[in-house]
């Protein structure tokens, strides 16, 4: 048992195809560099995954990338990146997850974990400190992702583990990775390949301990972010509610995905999902590591036919994802949560393939003799049904399987009704509703249709009014908000005007994709009362102090811009092209309840956004004087 | 001994910051495994217990501590485990009922709660006020206060 100083040290690489382990001492430039999470995996999958290789095939990378700052107190410091060829988009494929696997896996030695190949039959992954082994998973193969756990925790007590369930198995396009119970690796399409890897799961148990650089310094420092955090006018509303804040909000700007965008809102949206109903259905918070907000509800439904379930869920994304898209009652997107659970899929994409099927259903494209029953808006049974077609590959189901994009093309007719952007299903959010840094932010994804990887630190859900369409959202807070930002000033100027109460969406994206992809490196959440309230000086301070290493605030948010660079090169070596940066086409040609977009005006915020990220403004490709600038020629 | 540490089982989330500040406190490193206070933690069915010492009034790992290391300090009244007088029997591992006592693979020796020398980190650093430290008379005073509100707000 060796105590380490922040970072693990090691990184763990696994060969399926040749049962072979191979242990590598973490370089020190890869550390400055990169930091560590999703910066070790841009790193490693764009050196080691081939242009044009077969995701579901042997030569695709699978990284599990634990967070710089995962092991310590430091707030909300659990998480884990995980990233791959994605199966959906063919692009930068990467989600992340908190819990307790990424503490767990660096306690046990390792800081990376590397996997490639193929196994022959199906295999799981057992790492305890210092020891690796390869294990047939006979056992749990063909078990759905809850009853395997038992299994291995049983098995393993106190272990922590990274699981497919029979959707992974069967290689469903948007199968992910359960983290645990009720967390995953959602997006993108990650469980498909380590099912193609025929890997059941990671287990890892971990005991040897880290150590700071400076303790004492460091106490103080996590001291003071959790002061920061707990000041911010999001933190109690968090606290309480979780993400289901958002949920009221988007329906009075008529921004939600109702029935496959279809709608900005259902009808009875405010009685159905309201704060109160979630209250009724929801007892107690759930905590990931070192989480001082604990936005997870634990949810227990007491009568109707889902009566007796029991679980952590009511998250936003996924309860909107079912209850607008699919039109489904509040307690059947919990049912619908616990199956997206143990079978391991993508609830975001799931949703929106049972969706776009219903859509079809009503129009004609499908009919009830090729889906076997009908399937309407607001049918929780039939649409559950259909999540289970969808999970085993049976009838139709085999086909929604592939995810929306090859769905439709697929089936005659059908391709107007896939909401993608790139190959990944667009979550709730409707820009026709509500054009925000946010909108702007799912073209830019590197990752394709998702809202996760920009987000306007000082977002003001109070307003929706829009005088300057697509380059300002409204700023909407006083002068003490905008001085506690932790942002450059000669940046925060351009990005903030006070006395037009306007942010800047161009500018306000760039800054929030390499803000969250920091977070996402040193394993903090981006939930917003942290995003709000941390920025690149308190964490220069937290990294420096944990492992020894002098950056500052500049360094760090250099490193960010970095990471996110080199996964857009990736894409751009896959063959990403300019026009793919594009809503679905319903969005340009009805107003969905809302505003049609304009597509001109669009283009022309992208443009912005590629001059800010010193990118080539026609093109959206980094310039080579960014590449050189980066250190990435 | 006037001060107590309290514990309220519901209020716990289940963070285990508590155990990471302990461990680094006391050992300079975040470690469950050496943290004074650990979370018995069920994640399927939604339950978390933070367990520490509870300074028993007959402790039972001072009485089968056979080399005088686990005693009661006269001054404070907390019951501490003396890693120089430590023969490393695991005794008081075994025999304490919470499953609090624990015993350190690399030092070879037992460790336990020393509730900080009075002030414990633990109940500093927990945000939902599951982990606590004070009187016990005013705490229940607190608690019967809380009853009486949700009778009459």
């Amino acid at each position: 048992m060796r105590k380490s100083i922040g970072y693990a040290g090691l990184i763990l690489e696994v060969d399926l195809s040749e049962q072979h382990l191979r242990v590598r001492e973490l370089p020190d430039d890869m550390c400055r560099g990169y930091l560590g999470g999703i910066g070790f995996n841009a790193r490693i999958v764009y050196d080691q995954v081939p242009a044009g290789t077969d995701p579901l095939g042997p030569d695709n990378v699978l990284v599990f990338g634990v967070g710089a700052m995962v092991g310590s107190p430091f707030p909300t410091a659990s998480r884990t990146e995980v990233s791959a060829k994605s199966p959906m988009t063919g692009l930068f494929g990467t989600s992340n997850s908190g819990m307790f696997f990424g503490i767990q896996l660096k306690n046990a030695g390792f800081d990376a974990l590397v996997i490639k190949g193929q196994s022959p039959t199906p295999v799981y992954l057992l790492i305890e400190d210092g020891s690796v082994n390869i294990l047939g998973a006979a056992e749990i193969w063909g078990q759905d992702s809850w009853a395997a756990l038992d299994i291995l925790k049983n098995k393993y007590p106190g272990a922590e583990a990274a699981l497919i369930g029979p959707a992974g198995e069967n290689r469903v396009r948007f199968a992910c990775i359960e983290n645990s119970y009720y967390d995953a690796w959602a997006r993108t399409g990650l469980g498909a390949v380590m099912g193609a890897k025929k890997l059941k799961a990671i287990v890892v148990r971990g005991r040897q301990g880290l150590s700071p650089h400076r303790t004492d310094s460091f106490i103080e420092i996590a001291w003071k972010a959790r002061q920061l955090i707990e000041s911010s006018p999001f933190f109690q509303p968090f606290k309480s509610y979780g993400s289901m804040n958002a949920a009221m909000p988007y329906g009075s700007f008529k921004a939600l995905n109702a029935h496959n965008f279809n709608r900005g809102c259902l009808p009875d949206w405010k009685e159905n999902f309201a704060r109160n109903k979630v209250e009724e259905l929801t007892k107690g918070h759930i905590a990931c590591q070192s989480c001082i907000i604990a936005c997870a509800h634990w949810v227990e439904i007491r009568e109707g036919p889902y009566q007796g379930l029991k679980m952590k869920d009511m998250e936003v994304t996924p309860t909107v994802s079912f209850g607008s898209g699919c039109g489904m009652s509040l307690e059947a997107c919990v049912k619908a949560a616990e199956m997206g659970q143990r079978y391991g899929m993508d609830m975001v994409s799931a949703a929106s393939v049972m969706a776009m099927a219903a859509e079809m259903f009503t129009r004609g494209t499908i009919t009830a003799e090729e889906l076997g029953y009908e399937l309407n808006f607001g049918d929780d049974v039939a649409m559950l049904r259909l999540m289970d077609d969808i999970a085993h590959r049976r009838g139709l189901g085999d086909i929604l399987a592939e995810g929306a994009k090859l769905a439709g093309q697929k089936i005659a007719g059908g391709e107007e009704y896939a909401m993608h952007i790139k190959g990944l299903e667009m979550p709730m959010i409707d820009p026709r509703g509500r054009f925000s840094t946010w909108s702007l932010g799912m073209l830019t994804n590197v990752r394709g249709g998702d809202h996760l990887r920009c987000r306007n630190p000082i977002e003001n859900l109070r307003y929706n009014e829009n005088k300057f369409a697509y380059q300002k959202e409204r700023f909407g807070f006083d002068q003490k908000m905008y001085e506690a930002l932790d942002m450059p000033d000669h940046l925060k100027k351009k990005a903030i005007d006070l006395e037009a109460d306007t942010t800047d969406i161009a500018i306000m994206s760039r800054w929030a994709e390499d803000l969250i992809n920091l977070f996402n490196a040193l394993g903090v959440c981006i939930r917003p009362p942290v995003e709000h309230k941390i920025g690149p000086t308190i964490l220069a301070e937290a990294f420096t102090a944990w492992t020894g290493m002098e950056m500052t605030a500049e360094e760090l948010m250099c490193a960010a811009e970095r990471i996110w660079n080199v996964m857009k090169l990736f894409n751009l070596r896959e063959g990403e092209k300019t026009e793919d940066s594009r809503f679905p086409g319903r969005f340009y040609q009805e107003d969905g309840g809302a505003v049609k977009l304009d597509e001109q005006q669009i283009t022309r915020v992208l443009r912005q956004y590629y001059q800010a990220r010193g990118w080539e403004p026609d093109s959206g490709r980094p310039s080579p004087e960014k590449i050189k600038e980066l250190g990435l020629d | 001994m006037s001060k107590v540490l309290l514990i309220e089982y519901d209020k716990c989330v289940g963070c285990k910051n508590c155990e990471m500040i302990c461990s680094l406190v006391h050992e300079g490193t975040c470690s469950s495994r050496l943290s004074r206070i650990r979370v018995a933690r069920d994640e399927r069915a939604g339950w978390n217990i933070p367990v520490s010492c509870a300074m028993c009034e007959e402790p039972i790992c001072v009485a089968v501590c056979p080399s005088g290391a686990c005693g009661r300090d006269p001054n404070t009244g907390i019951i501490m485990i003396d890693s120089a007088r430590c023969i490393g029997c695991r005794q008081c591992v075994m025999a304490c009922p919470f499953g609090h006592a624990n015993f350190d693979p690399l030092k070879k020796t037992a460790f336990k709660c020393d509730l900080c020398q009075g002030d414990p980190q633990c109940a500093k650093w927990c945000w939902t006020g599951a982990i606590s430290y004070g009187p016990l008379e005013e705490w229940l005073a607190q608690k019967r206060q809380q009853l009486a509100l949700k009778l009459h707000p």
